[in-house]
C-alpha cells in the first residue's frame, strides 16, 4: 500500500503517459522550465506517500470544496494518491472518538514526519471558545498537532492571514496559523478559496525535492504568487494602451478592455488565477468580466471597496518603464477622478458601502 | 410573435482590431535558436505557451505561421493530447486537454520526437511480458 506512487497509479489504470502529461501541466503551472515535468514525474513516481493530517478550524469548507471538486476524477484521485490522508473531517468516514483516535494515531506513528494542513482561522477570544472540536479549542488542537509536524500548509486566506473571520471588527479574535506557530516551516496558500493546483504543486514539490518550495515575504510559494494578476492578465495590453471599461455594460466591457477603473485589484494582488484559471481551466473572474477582489492578499475584506479603482497605480516606476505612457496617464487620471468623486477616500482601508457596490 | 418584438441588439465584431499584441513574432526567433541547438547538439527544448502573455489571436497567428506538417499524434490519456508536427520539421505544437476538453497546457516542443511519444523502457518491459505470455499460450 505504501509502495512507489507509479505502482499505485498503475493499479488504478493511470498510465505513465497520463502521469507525464499531468506533470508537464503541473510544471507549467509552477513556472518551472518545460523540461522539469519529466524530472518531476520520475521523482514523484518513485516517491512514497507522506502522512497528512488536515485540520479545519474557523472556516466555511470552501477550501476543501475547491480541492475536492477540482479537475476530473482521475486527477483529483491522483492528488489523494500522492498522500496518505489520515484525518480530514469533511471526507473521513469515521466520527466521534474513532476520528479523534485516528488523528492521535497518525500523529504518534508519523511523529516529526507528517504534513499538517490547516484551513480556517483560529479564534483566540474567550480562551478560544468560539470554535471547538470535541470539546477542545482550535488553538489547543493546532498547538498539539503542530508539535510533531514536519511542515504546515495554511490553506486559504483564513489560515494564512485570518481571512474573513478576522475582518473588522474581528469579533472572535481570529488569527492566522503563523500568528500561533513559530517554530515550524509554514507555507501559506491564500485565496478565497485557494487555487487547487497550488496545493498539488506544493505537495509535488515536497515529494520531488523533499523540501518546501521557495516562499515570498508573505510565506507564499513564489512559483504561484511571484507575479501579480495584473502582470499576467490577458487584458494587460489594453491597460498599456489606456483602454478601460467604464461600466460593466459599456463598449469597453464588451470589447474586453481593462477593468482597472471598475475596481480590479489585479495590480496589487499576487496569485496565479490569470494563468491557471478556475473550474478546470474554464475561466477566471477577469475573463468573465469582473475585476479581481484581491482575495489572496491579507485583509482583503477591509481594503476599501471592491468596485473602487485603486487610488494610485501599483508600483508606478515599473509601470512607467514597461507600459505605454497613455496607460500610466490613464491610471493617474482615474485616481484623481475617483478621489474627487469619493471625497473622503483618505486611505485604502475603509468599509465597503452600498454606494461602492452600486458605483 | 415575430423576432422583431424581442429587443435583441446584435453586435457584429468590428474588423481592424484582431487582438494581436505583437508578442508572438519574437517567438519565431526563439524557435529558430532552439532548432539550431537541436541540430548542433541534439538537445531538445520547449516553449511553454501558457506562461506567456499571448491572446487567442496571437496563438492563432503563431499556429497559422508555423503551419501543419506531416505527422499528427493523438494521445488519449485522461483527456486528449495532440502532438502535431508543424511545417518546420522538428517543431511540434503540443496541446494537452483535460477530460472536459479544456486546454490545460500548451507547448511548442523542439525535438526530433517529443518525449511523450516515446515508450518508457519499464512499459516496454511490461509489453514484453505480455508478448511472452501470448507466445506461451500458442
Amino acid at each position: 500500500m505504501q509502495g512507489p506512487l507509479i505502482d499505485t497509479l498503475a493499479r488504478q489504470g493511470v498510465t505513465r503517459r497520463t502521469f507525464l502529461k499531468y506533470c508537464a501541466t503541473l510544471a507549467s503551472m509552477m513556472a518551472l522550465p518545460p523540461a522539469a515535468g519529466r524530472a518531476m514525474a520520475e521523482a514523484m513516481a518513485a516517491a512514497r506517500r507522506p502522512s497528512v493530517i488536515w485540520l479545519p478550524f474557523q472556516e466555511c469548507t470552501g477550501c476543501t470544496e475547491s480541492i475536492t471538486r477540482s479537475h476530473s476524477p482521475t486527477l483529483e484521485g491522483m492528488i489523494f494518491d500522492m498522500i496518505s490522508l489520515d484525518y480530514q473531517e469533511t471526507l473521513m468516514a469515521a466520527a466521534g472518538h474513532q476520528a479523534e483516535a485516528a488523528r492521535q494515531n497518525a500523529m504518534k506513528d508519523n511523529a516529526g514526519k507528517y504534513l499538517l494542513i490547516v484551513d480556517g482561522s483560529i479564534p483566540l477570544g474567550v480562551d478560544g471558545a468560539y470554535s471547538c472540536i470535541g470539546g477542545r479549542s482550535n488553538v489547543d488542537i493546532l498547538k498539539e498537532a503542530a508539535e510533531g509536524a514536519a511542515a504546515i500548509i495554511a490553506m486559504g486566506s483564513c489560515a494564512s492571514y485570518g481571512g474573513i473571520p478576522k475582518a473588522n471588527p474581528n469579533p472572535t479574535g481570529a488569527v492566522s496559523v503563523s500568528d500561533i506557530v513559530k517554530n515550524k516551516p509554514i507555507v501559506n496558500i491564500p485565496g478565497c478559496p485557494p487555487i487547487p493546483v497550488v496545493m498539488t504543486g506544493v505537495l509535488a514539490h515536497y515529494l520531488t525535492f523533499g523540501s518546501l518550495p521557495e516562499l515570498d515575504a508573505k510565506g507564499r510559494p513564489k512559483a504561484f504568487f511571484g507575479e501579480t494578476i495584473h502582470d499576467r492578465c490577458y487584458r494587460r495590453p489594453f491597460y498599456d494602451q489606456g483602454k478601460f471599461a467604464k461600466t460593466f455594460d459599456d463598449e469597453g466591457a464588451r470589447r474586453g478592455w481593462c477593468l482597472f477603473e471598475l475596481g480590479c485589484k489585479g495590480p496589487v494582488t499576487y496569485n496565479a488565477c490569470a494563468t491557471v484559471k478556475w473550474n478546470g481551466g474554464t475561466s477566471w473572474p477577469v475573463e468573465s468580466g469582473h475585476g479581481c477582489l484581491g482575495c489572496s492578499e491579507p485583509d482583503f475584506w477591509d481594503a476599501g471597496g471592491f468596485y473602487k479603482a485603486l487610488s494610485v497605480p501599483a508600483n508606478p516606476l515599473k509601470i512607467a518603464a514597461t507600459a505605454a505612457v497613455v496607460g500610466a496617464v490613464g491610471g493617474v487620471a482615474v485616481s484623481f477622478a475617483n478621489r474627487a468623486r469619493k471625497g473622503a477616500a483618505r486611505s485604502a482601508h475603509e468599509t465597503t458601502t452600498l454606494a461602492d457596490l452600486e458605483k | 410573435m415575430s423576432l422583431d418584438a424581442i429587443p435583441i441588439h446584435v453586435i457584429t465584431p468590428t474588423p481592424g482590431e484582431p487582438g494581436l499584441t505583437g508578442n508572438a513574432p519574437p517567438l519565431l526567433r526563439e524557435l529558430a535558436e532552439q532548432v539550431k541547438r537541436l541540430l548542433a547538439s541534439g538537445e531538445a527544448s520547449a516553449i511553454d505557451l501558457s506562461a506567456l502573455p499571448l491572446t487567442p489571436a496571437d496563438l492563432d497567428w503563431l499556429h497559422d505561421k508555423l503551419g501543419n506538417g506531416e505527422i499528427a499524434v493523438t494521445l488519449q490519456a485522461s483527456g486528449e493530447s495532440t502532438l502535431n508536427e508543424t511545417a518546420c520539421p522538428g517543431v511540434w505544437w503540443v496541446t494537452h486537454h483535460n477530460e472536459q476538453g479544456v486546454v490545460t497546457s500548451q507547448f511548442i516542443e523542439v525535438a526530433f520526437v517529443p518525449e511523450l511519444v516515446k515508450a518508457h523502457p519499464q512499459d516496454v518491459a511490461i509489453g514484453l511480458e505480455t508478448l511472452e505470455l501470448l507466445i506461451s499460450d500458442l
